[in-house]
């Protein structure tokens, strides 16, 4: 095999510039498709922690309660128990947190629109406090200046709200500024109430136009409700990977304790008021869900990017193919007469085929290898000199204002692997067609 | 002595699209074990054809070769490449080493294609046959960095290395000067003289056949008995 990885390489290396050029074409495209996939990866990554932080845990234990069969409420009663089981019994447990969840008009002096009402106690908030950053006055009010102005902190006060800078500007309010939030209840009225704005985020993606944060009892006194009364408990892990397992543990647990709970279903609570109000039961169910049933947009969104991904590389490497067909075929022909004195001193079939893949391998895995490179060094540059996305609505798309590129080592042994696997693939037939020639027409090949 | 190659009545036609071409024609032969062995002619008269029969590169159109006791027409085609391994030697009129490997890695390359010889024997062997063919001092050259005689040397190692029983030479002195011809020659009955291996060589110059024990002259695709020496009586086993 030595010899053979011998004769394999110092065959590419007499044909240089044949090579190089073939050689630049895999780097090429082997340092794209981790640089794309890493670039997946990176928006996933922000998508996930922004969406995970603004909208959903990574398992949420909510559910609906119904006074009559006919009408559903997203609340959970007696949250603080279940708070309790939950923390005290989920294994991989980050931390969790409660929040209330809502719906409503928020109105200022000049304008309204509906969104989400999230409540949170902020004091528990560590992830919304570590992806929120708060924007300075220039960004949502004309003439405004570099000051930040509020705190996140100020949610603890009743009666307050945090917007996003979007939302501060149709509204066209400031810190300090008063809003009133109409939110409808069950029974058919509207309940209002007047809140302060304490704090103005910059914009985490599209998803920061859906929703703004008050404290929980706010959300209680619109609605209300108990102080034991909750939206849901959203359940951090500290491995994301362990998310299914913990989301099985976490439903026999419920339903152990004593719980009813609600069939899996991966759609976002919000949709599923419609089926839950046609339901023939009262009282409360659990439903347990994750962060994927509750933004399955977002996979979609990746799935998407990933299959663009996935389409370009596919036409990428067929460029690749035939070129390392073309070359291989090349290689054949110039070298016929050595296949033929090979086959005639004893080298088996078998031993021509492995020569040729072993050079396709060869200069695959090199190639490879480089393009790996590259594409590390690009990624390395593009998170170090922080690219600002130039299009806003990419900026929402990736819910970041700059590229982020996150390439994992996985990603590049599977990369640097499938394309070194796909060259050698290549090579096998133009390497079956040199095993098949005949030693005594190869011996006497002219050409 | 025993013969290690017969042929019986071998015919080998080519067919060039319609037209049938007999390249030899009816050749009875035996080869017996440590013979030099000419087989003289006329460009076209068949000895290439003769030479890649008893090589097994090529099978016969009709009639039977056999070498080493074994009927090569029998064997498929994975046997024929071991007998050839294993039995066989060939040296080209071109040379045929391979061009990205140097002298040392020529002629243990047959070595590492028989796959049980440990690289300390493969490495006392090759040593021995380079310095026996006179190249120590290249052995690190690449056959670029040699003369004629100097690859055809190589060869010569290359087809010698792993001992075989027969060693077949196309026309080993064709490409080279006839000082350097001769010196080839010489070379392969010095080691046909120290091994019990059987030379067959073919050639149209007359002045080589001078050394050959024996010289089969080809006229036509057939043994021309009436120019050269004529061909042994094939010894019919029971």
């Amino acid at each position: 095999m030595g010899q053979l990885i011998l004769i394999a390489t110092q065959n590419l290396l007499q044909h240089k510039r044949r090579n190089l050029l073939l050689g630049i074409a895999i780097a090429l495209v082997t340092a794209m498709l981790i640089t794309l996939l890493g670039l997946s990866a990176g928006i996933e990554t922000t998508m996930l922690r922004s969406a995970t932080t603004l909208s959903s845990g990574h398992i949420n234990v909510a559910g609906f309660y119904k006074v009559t069969s006919g009408s559903a409420a997203p609340l959970v009663t007696g949250h603080k128990e279940l708070e309790r089981l939950v923390r005290e019994n989920t294994p991989h447990l980050d931390y969790t947190i409660s929040r209330m969840r809502g719906w409503g008009k928020v109105i200022s002096d000049t304008t309204s629109f509906q969104a989400g009402i999230n409540g949170v106690d902020i004091d528990t908030e560590r992830g919304l406090k570590n992806v929120l950053r708060l924007a300075p006055q220039k960004d949502y009010k004309p003439g405004g200046t570099e000051e930040i102005r509020g705190n996140l902190d100020n949610l603890r006060e009743p009666n307050t709200v945090m917007l996003f800078v979007e939302q501060a500007k149709r509204l066209e309010v400031d810190v300090g500024d008063q809003l009133t939030i109409s939110a409808p209840t069950p029974r058919g009225v509207s309940n209002t109430l007047s809140v302060s704005v304490v704090a103005i985020a910059k914009d985490v993606g599209f998803m920061s136009g859906w929703g703004i944060f008050v404290p929980n009892q706010t959300v209680r006194d619109i609605y209300q409700l108990t102080e034991d009364t909750t939206g849901a408990i959203m359940v951090y892990l500290d491995d994301i990977a362990k998310l299914e397992e913990v989301e099985n543990h976490l439903r026999q647990l419920v339903a152990k304790a004593g719980h009813r709970l609600m069939e899996k279903d991966s759609n976002p609570f919000w949709m599923k008021f419609e089926r839950v109000g046609n339901e023939d039961w009262i009282g409360q169910k659990i439903d347990i869900t994750n962060w994927e049933d509750e933004i399955s947009f977002m996979s979609w969104t990746i799935q998407s990017f990933d299959a663009l991904t996935g389409i370009l590389v596919m036409i990428l490497m067929i460029l690749v193919a035939v070129g390392i067909m073309n070359t291989l075929w090349i290689a054949i022909r110039e070298r016929t007469r050595e296949i033929g004195t090979m086959r005639a001193i004893g080298a088996q079939k078998g031993m021509i085929s492995k020569m040729f893949l072993l050079e396709a391998a060869v200069l695959g895995f090199a190639s490879t290898a480089i393009g790996a490179l590259a594409a590390v060094l690009i990624a390395y540059s593009i998170n170090t000199s922080g690219v600002v996305i130039p299009s806003e609505a990419f900026q929402l798309f990736t819910m970041s204002e700059t590229l982020h590129v996150l390439v994992r080592p996985q990603t590049v042994v599977f990369s640097v692997g499938l394309l070194t696997m796909f060259t050698t693939l290549s090579a096998l037939y133009p390497a079956y067609r040199a095993a098949k020639l005949k030693p005594i027409t190869a011996i006497h090949h002219v050409g | 002595m025993n013969a290690i190659v017969t042929l019986n009545e071998v015919v080998k036609e080519y067919r060039l699209g319609s037209v049938v071409v007999p390249a030899v024609r009816g050749v009875t032969l035996a080869i017996d074990t440590g013979e030099f062995l000419s087989i003289a002619g006329p460009s076209g008269s068949g000895k290439t054809t003769l030479l890649n029969l008893i090589g097994c590169v090529d099978t016969a159109t009709r009639g039977t070769v056999t070498v080493d006791g074994q009927n090569t027409a029998t064997l498929s085609e994975r046997a024929l490449t071991d007998l050839r391994l294993h039995k066989l030697g060939f040296i080209f009129q071109s040379f045929n080493l391979i061009g990205v490997l140097n002298v040392f890695q020529n002629v243990e390359f047959p070595l590492l294609l028989l796959g049980n010889v440990s690289k300390v024997e493969r490495t006392r062997r090759v040593e021995k046959i380079i310095e026996q063919v006179g190249l120590s001092e290249h052995i690190r050259h690449r056959p670029n960095e040699l003369s004629g005689g100097q690859r055809q040397r190589v060869a010569i190692a290359r087809a010698l290395v792993t001992n075989p029983r027969i060693v077949l030479a196309d026309e080993p002195t064709a490409n080279l000067d006839s000082v350097t011809g001769d010196k080839i020659i010489q070379l392969m009955k010095h080691m046909n003289d120290n091994q019990d291996t059987t030379f067959i060589f073919s050639t149209h110059d007359p002045k080589v056949t001078r050394y050959a024990d024996r010289v089969i002259r080809l006229k036509d695709g057939q043994i021309d008995d009436e120019n050269g020496v004529p061909a042994k009586p094939l010894a019919v086993s029971a």
